[in-house]
């Protein structure tokens, strides 16, 4: 290690830290400790000016450590790097210290100690300074193509989207056809567009692109490999295996419709059926009447949540609310309505949840003579003769039992994961309480996982309708866009790094790993650990799994926490 | 690679950004980043003076209960760190027209926020050293902020900005530029000395100012259409008296650098003094020539003592002098261009208008038929005159008459009369003096004017005077008075002061210097240099106006200054204008703004009584008590925001702000546009039954939140009308949403969640808060919410089904909601709470409709921008090549914001590369 020489630069932060910290005495505090050249205050140390100073200072004084004292590295990390980079220094023996939101705002009511923790701070700061290397980010070519898993609504137009790109997609679909459920569909809400000509439009589109690349009766089989670079197996069914290479892996498996279980409110008895069937029914049927199972349909009785936001009742309920089902609901009565303005519809439901813009077709619905009933206590199904009568515990009439005798009751069922076991076991990627693909966050990066460059859209992250999951569709290709049309990936230095001469192999390191980081590997005549830095997120849990003590993070290096918890504990004269 | 984007590279056509993105928001936020990332070069455009939108000033985030601000900052460093985007804060889009090629010009403005914000270091000094407050847009009006300041204490960036709705009524009007608002604003602040600074940026004479302005500010003053106009004149007068009772004579001497040249200026009145002040500060020697014996021209020798005591004006004077100003009196000066050839660089006559005009009438030229400013004059060159007795007769209705018709009064005339030949509306002199001048027992006959001055031995003894009436209205708008046949009547008069007008006595410049003149006889100058026909020499004052006030006069005063300033210096003339001042606000904006202030009975302006002052020279009008002063200037309604005090100027530490900053427009071209104008929230007010505005324990969800928030207004959640922690708090779901009443049908989405989620940090609050939540349905849809709606349902909220009718006031600031009991036993109920929040909801921002020209862009009947198939094509919109993100076209939780962001990025870079493939 050359001779250190580090500056050090104290943030009055316009009071915020000065009124509360008494940063002379801070300054001085550290002035004299080792490797020091320049320490000083400045009043912002984010402001042009104190950035060109301490420019100038790396400059003049050859310094190779930056230590700012400031705010939290949330707001400022990356301004303070980017300007130890101009001053020609490397970013990564920038050490930012947290002075603000750790030690002045904590501590408004007693300066002292607060100086005294200020003085600590800094020089744990200085001292993870001195230990710091020269890092440099790694960066990681990718492949210019994309594997989209599922061929619904959701991975076709994820699919256009990403050839429109310029990038190359492998789609792979389980099925023998395209389309998914919305391949199913008539009219759909809001807009009364038919689903199966979304997917005659989607699928014509697909098949003239040369970038496009359509597999069906597929099914992902194997996947190795990391963000930019996955190698990929394809089972097509009764043929061989084939091998692909992609930069991002788009997971668009959508879901299945919720299927009751036997006797579930009548399920099963003949009249009873669930609503992905009667819309079938509804789309087909001609106009002027619906006819089930080859009777004409005069009353019909909805019950909502089937399948969803299930209590206690039922073992692993389905907690959520499945999101599409009123709104689909209230539609299809429409249609209904249109096609038979003489069938008298009920509506057993607990919340109405036509949110947004669905509120009107839930107003037409009621407007053309749709009765809406509101229960808390499940309704029961039971046939009596040529009719099925639904009780009901109807709130607005103060909870009296209220009986409708019906020809056909609808299950308006949810939607519920796919079995997906094998894709989760392949990707890696976590499942939801609700069985659900899991997001990396649910408000921010709804698209992202935990694994860099595989996206979840559509409904296999949570349930959606047309519209929703396309957008998530791409939403997902904009992300992949993002990863794949640079050429290249840049990842932090921060990753595990391992001791070749400690490694004895004893495999707990990969074990800890919860990114699949560490493999196996032979070097020179061992066999020992090997990190692979572009799936390390530098997370630190093989580190103190490791019984030889060979495994050190960079950036965060044992040598650099010891320093600084000793110079954290030295005293304050 | 042939996937690489075509960031830059449009064909024969160098673009610096491929893609505008019009709203810095999560959504454009979102939009952004992700272009950015892709590689494309991204021009977002926020109107605000930060990015964040919405969402950053939330407290939390449901179902997750993050933290807005932890989440959001990130995403903020992120977006205005991103070496591919271009944020431009502050600016708003005028115009975006597509182009044949596909292409898109956008019109961006910049407006001024007058801090430079590549000066700014955020430090907050500005905000510190503001005397305006307003409500804080931030914090929903909960709280007040100062007009300098940062939006918010996460802010990107972290600049500070100054809020003017433009020019407030009072500085706009005065013909001097003085900052009447600011120096309100400062005496409201009890900063006296700061105030009388403000007033010496423009003038020294402000005493003189503070008693003899017509104050024209006053008239334009917006209080005044309700309970009076603040009296302005009086605190600038209040500030003038404090500063020289503290300092007898100036706290300063003449400035340390010097000039090497010599300015003259003729004339020792208003324009000469302000003039001779800010030459003499720019270190200039100075020389004043005055004709008569003592300085002060007009302001010594036309107004009475009884309105400028001359120790008054004595000490305004030493504001002058004390730079080094030689005031040479007893000098009349002969010739202006002699000047220049004795050695003066440069020379500036405001030499006033002060010969009277004479009425042409038979006998004008007899004894005691007398000019009234000649009279004045006498007068105040202590020339011993004694009316006891008399009977005096004034002719005119301007000031000058009234002041001498109040002096003969005080000179011991026995009957003092004023004939005026118009009404008394027409009449010119100011309201209140002319109201003194009758209280003292002045007559004033209106409608006549006098025909015929009648005397023996030369000397006058009667006048002959006729009736008058108004026939139809000369040039000057005023009605003409036209003598009535037959009305003659005469009078005995002693005396006869004709005040029918002034001109200048231009003391034969014109033949010695050839002077031009105009043909009012006044000097003939550049009306925006003020510079006369002889290079160097410049007019202002009455000598160019004729006739003026005291404010017009300091206004040349100032002008001169600065263009013989730019002549000494030999910069070009005209040169740069002036600083302009930000267009006048709309007084009516500023009265709805201040809606339901409360009417504050104007200061009393207090007078000596008439028997203690109509026999002497003694000041009429008493000052203000600091009080009365104070309570005057807190009536202010900071009309155009910034008051100009120039605090803030005072106090940056970076020389950042620039008070005559303008707004830049600039045009660009990009390859797509990405609009995410978010959203709006519904004003509560418009529901009328639920009294919000009117009770204040009657609050907002978003003001709620604001409660919540880390950065909260208040240091805990408090009911705003007494501070009270409440106990029992009521949300009124679907306030705005699913109503036709308030035009709209939809359902704003996010409400239940939201209010779902205030119940739960509530809760974690005031454990011991009692919260209901009326509803009519939970809307419980997304990932988590179902589970999340339990959650606080276990936790002890009340649900009730029913929506609320009306609200209504309680004692002790409780609220009386009025619902319909659907659950439980049915019908109408009533339930009381101590708080009362208002799950508002959601509508359309209707801008965006108003952003493109030559092409309309669709927007739906709630006009939210159509999306043209969006269940293919989420976030198209009718034109190609713009696309809407988030809010914009329909109501959206912040992930199926992020999700459509997302969306929108995909659409645009899928143009942008479709474009260049088929090039």
């Amino acid at each position: 290690m050359t001779e250190r020489r580090i500056g050090v630069f104290i943030c009055h932060c316009g009071g915020n830290i000065s009124d509360y910290v008494d940063v002379e005495r801070v300054r001085q505090a550290v002035e004299k400790e080792p490797d020091v050249i320049v320490s000083r205050t400045v009043m912002f140390a984010c402001s042009d000016a104190s950035q060109q100073e301490m420019i100038d200072a790396i400059k003049d004084e050859k310094l190779n450590g930056l230590v700012v004292a400031s705010c939290s590295p949330k707001l400022h990390l990356y301004t303070f790097r980017a300007a130890a980079e101009r001053a020609g220094m490397n970013q990564y023996q920038y050490i930012q210290v947290n002075l603000r939101e750790q030690d002045s705002w904590a501590h408004r009511d007693d300066m002292e100690k607060a100086t005294q923790k200020g003085i600590r701070l800094v020089r744990a700061g200085i001292a993870k300074a001195r230990a710091s290397e020269a890092l440099s980010t790694f960066r990681v070519e990718t492949k210019p193509s994309v594997l989209v898993i599922g061929a619904g609504i959701a991975g076709l137009r994820a699919s256009l989207a990403l050839s429109d790109m310029g990038l190359s997609v492998f789609l792979i679909e389980r099925e023998s056809e395209v389309g998914g459920w919305t391949r199913k569909w008539g009219e759909t809400f809001l807009r009364d567009k038919k689903g199966y000509e979304y997917v005659e439009k989607l699928e014509k589109d697909i098949k003239g692109r040369e970038n496009i690349t359509l597999f069906t009766n597929a099914e992902l089989k194997e996947q190795a490999g990391a963000v930019g670079n996955f190698d990929i197996k394809v089972q097509v069914k009764g043929g061989d295996a084939i091998s692909l290479n992609v930069g991002a892996i788009v997971v668009a498996t959508g879901f299945d419709s919720y299927k009751p279980s036997e006797g579930e409110f009548g399920f099963g008895s003949p009249g009873v059926i669930t609503l992905p069937d009667f819309k079938q029914i509804v789309d087909s049927s001609p106009e002027g009447k619906i006819e089930v199972n080859g009777r004409r349909v005069k009353d019909i009785a909805y019950i909502y949540c089937v399948g969803s936001r299930q209590g206690d009742e039922v073992e692993n309920p389905n907690t959520y609310c499945s999101r599409y089902c009123c709104s689909a609901t209230v539609h299809t009565a429409g249609l209904v309505q249109r096609k038979d303005e003489r069938i008298n519809q009920f509506h057993l439901f607990r919340d109405m949840r036509t949110y947004g813009k669905a509120e009107l077709i839930y107003e037409q619905a009621a407007k053309h003579g749709s009765v809406f009933l509101r229960f808390q206590d499940a309704p029961e199904v039971r046939s009596e003769g040529e009719k099925i009568v639904v009780t009901v515990k109807d709130e607005l009439s103060g909870g009296d039992p209220f009986e409708v005798a019906v020809d056909l009751v609808v299950l308006v069922t949810g939607m519920v994961p796919r079995e997906n076991s094998s894709l989760v076991g392949n990707l890696k990627i976590p499942l939801g309480k609700d069985g659900f693909f899991n997001e990396i966050h649910p408000k921010l990066r709804p698209v992202e996982t935990v694994m860099n460059g595989i996206f979840i859209v559509g409904v296999s992250q949570g349930p959606k309708n047309i519209a929703e999951s396309v957008a998530s569709a791409l939403a997902g290709v904009a992300k992949s866009a993002a990863l794949l049309m640079k050429g290249y990936v840049e990842l932090e230095p921060f990753v595990a790094v391992v001791n070749n001469d400690k490694c004895t192999w004893c495999g707990a390191c990969m074990e800890a790993c919860p990114y699949s980081a560490i493999r196996k590997t032979v070097a020179g005549s061992k066999e020992v650990a090997e990190v692979v830095p572009a799936l390390c997120k530098g997370g630190g849990a093989c580190l103190p799994e490791c019984p030889e003590d060979a495994i050190d993070l960079r950036g965060y290096t044992d040598e650099q926490i010891r320093s600084m918890i000793t110079a954290m504990a030295k005293e304050v004269a | 690679m042939p996937c690489q984007s075509s960031a830059g590279k449009e064909k024969g056509k160098q673009m610096e950004h491929d893609v505008l993105i019009v709203g810095g928001g999560i959504a454009g936020m979102e939009s952004a980043l992700t272009l950015g990332d892709m590689g494309y070069k991204i021009l977002l455009v926020e109107k605000q003076a930060s990015i964040g939108g919405k969402m950053i000033l939330l407290s939390k985030v449901f179902p997750t209960l993050d933290c807005a601000s932890c989440i959001s900052t990130p995403k903020m460093a992120a977006t205005s760190h991103h070496p591919n985007i271009d944020m431009r804060v502050n600016t708003e889009v005028e115009g975006i027209t597509k182009l044949t090629d596909g292409t898109f010009k956008v019109k961006i403005k910049r407006k001024a926020t007058f801090v430079d914000p590549a000066a700014c270091t955020g430090c907050g000094e500005c905000e510190k050293a503001c005397t305006v407050a307003q409500p804080d847009q931030f914090n929903f009006d909960l709280a007040a902020r100062r007009t300098a300041f940062i939006p918010f204490p996460q802010a990107v960036p972290k600049k500070a900005v100054i809020e003017r709705f433009g020019s407030s009524p009072c500085n706009f009007t005065c013909p001097a530029g003085i900052k009447a608002h600011g120096y309100v604003s400062l005496i409201r602040s009890g900063l006296y000395d700061e105030a009388m600074d403000l007033i010496m940026e423009v003038t020294p004479i402000v005493a003189s100012l503070g008693r003899t302005c017509f104050a024209p500010c006053e008239r334009e003053c917006t209080r005044g259409k309700m309970e009076g106009p603040l009296p302005i004149r009086m605190l600038k007068r209040f500030a003038a008296d404090h500063y020289y009772e503290k300092n007898p004579h100036p706290p300063y001497g003449p400035p340390g650098e010097k000039r090497d040249k010599k300015v003259a200026i003729v004339g020792s009145g208003p324009a000469g003094l302000t003039a001779a002040y800010h030459l003499a500060k720019n270190g200039y020697e100075v020389t004043i020539f005055e004709a008569a014996e003592e300085p002060g021209g007009m302001l010594r020798l036309s107004i009475p003592a009884y309105r400028l005591p001359k120790d008054v004006l004595d000490r305004d004077i030493e504001n002058v002098t004390a730079l080094g100003v030689e005031i040479k009196t007893g000098h009349r000066v002969q010739s202006l261009a002699k000047l220049r050839e004795d050695g003066f660089d440069a020379v500036f006559a405001a030499c006033g208008a002060m010969q009277d005009l004479k009425m042409k009438i038979e006998g004008d030229d007899l004894s005691g038929v007398e000019g009234a400013l000649t009279f004045l004059m006498r007068v105040s060159s202590n020339e011993k005159t004694d009316l006891t007795g008399k009977t005096v007769m004034v002719v005119g209705g301007g000031n000058v008459a009234i002041d001498a018709a109040r002096v003969a009064l005080r000179l011991g005339s026995a009957k003092v009369l004023i004939q005026y030949r118009r009404s008394r509306a027409e009449m010119p002199a100011l309201d209140a003096e002319i109201e003194d001048a009758i209280e003292e027992g002045v007559d004033i006959q209106y409608l006549k004017a006098p025909v015929r001055f009648k005397g023996a031995s030369g000397k006058l003894e009667a006048v002959e005077s006729v009736n008058m009436k108004l026939g139809e209205p000369d040039k000057t708008g005023r009605r003409r008075p036209v003598p009535i046949e037959g009305s003659t009547s005469t009078m005995k008069v002693d005396l006869c002061l004709v005040a029918i007008g002034q001109r200048p006595d231009l003391a034969g410049f014109s033949e010695k210097d050839g002077t031009a003149l105009t043909r009012w006889n006044t000097l003939e100058v550049d009306s925006t240099t003020l510079e006369t026909n002889i290079p160097g020499v410049f007019a202002g004052g009455d000598v160019v106006s004729g006739p003026a006030s005291v404010v017009e006069a300091v206004n040349s005063g100032v002008r001169a200054a600065e263009y013989m300033r730019r002549y000494l210096e030999k910069e070009e003339l005209p040169g740069k204008p002036m600083a302009q001042p930000p267009a006048v606000v709309d007084r009516d904006d500023v009265l709805k703004r201040n809606e339901g202030i409360t009417k504050l009975t104007p200061a009393k302006i207090k007078h000596l009584p008439v028997e203690e002052r109509v026999h002497n020279f003694k000041e009429v009008e008493l000052p203000f008590t600091e009080d009365e002063a104070r309570f005057s200037a807190s009536r202010c309604m900071d009309c155009g925001g910034c008051s100009e005090c120039h605090q803030c100027v005072h106090a940056c530490p970076a020389n950042a702000i620039h008070l005559d900053m303008q707004s830049q427009s600039e045009e660009l071209e990009v390859g797509a546009v990405v609009l995410s104008t978010g959203f709006q929230l519904f004003d509560a007010h418009l529901k009328e039954r639920y009294i919000y505005g009117k009770h204040p324990n009657v609050i907002t969800a978003m003001q709620m939140d604001r409660i919540l928030a880390p950065t909260r207004p208040y240091n805990g959640v408090l009911r705003p009308s007494d501070g009270k922690k409440p106990d029992n708090i009521a949300y009124v779901l679907c306030t705005g949403s699913r109503d036709h009443t308030v035009g709209n049908p939809l359902c704003s989405r996010v409400c239940c969640m939201y209010s779902i989620k205030q119940a739960q940090l509530i809760m974690g609050a005031l454990p011991l808060a009692d919260i209901t939540i009326y509803y009519m349905d939970i809307r419980a849809f997304g990932k988590g919410y179902e589970e999340f709606y339990k959650q606080a349902a276990d936790m002890g909220v009340y649900f009730v089904k029913g929506r609320v009718g009306s609200i209504e006031p309680a004692d002790n600031g409780n609220l009386v909601v009025h619902y319909e009991d659907i659950e439980g036993e049915g019908g109408h109920k009533t339930a009381e709470h101590d708080l009362v929040v208002l799950s508002v909801g959601l509508f359309a921002n209707p801008e965006a409709g108003d952003l493109f020209q030559g092409q309309k862009l669709d927007l739906d009947l709630q006009a939210f921008i159509n999306e043209v198939d969006e269940d293919i094509d989420p976030g198209r919109t009718n034109i190609e090549g713009v696309f809407a993100a988030g809010s914009a076209s329909a109501i959206r939780d912040i992930p199926d914001t992020i999700l459509h962001s997302g969306s929108a990025a995909a659409q645009a870079a899928s143009y942008l590369e479709r474009r260049r493939a088929a090039k």
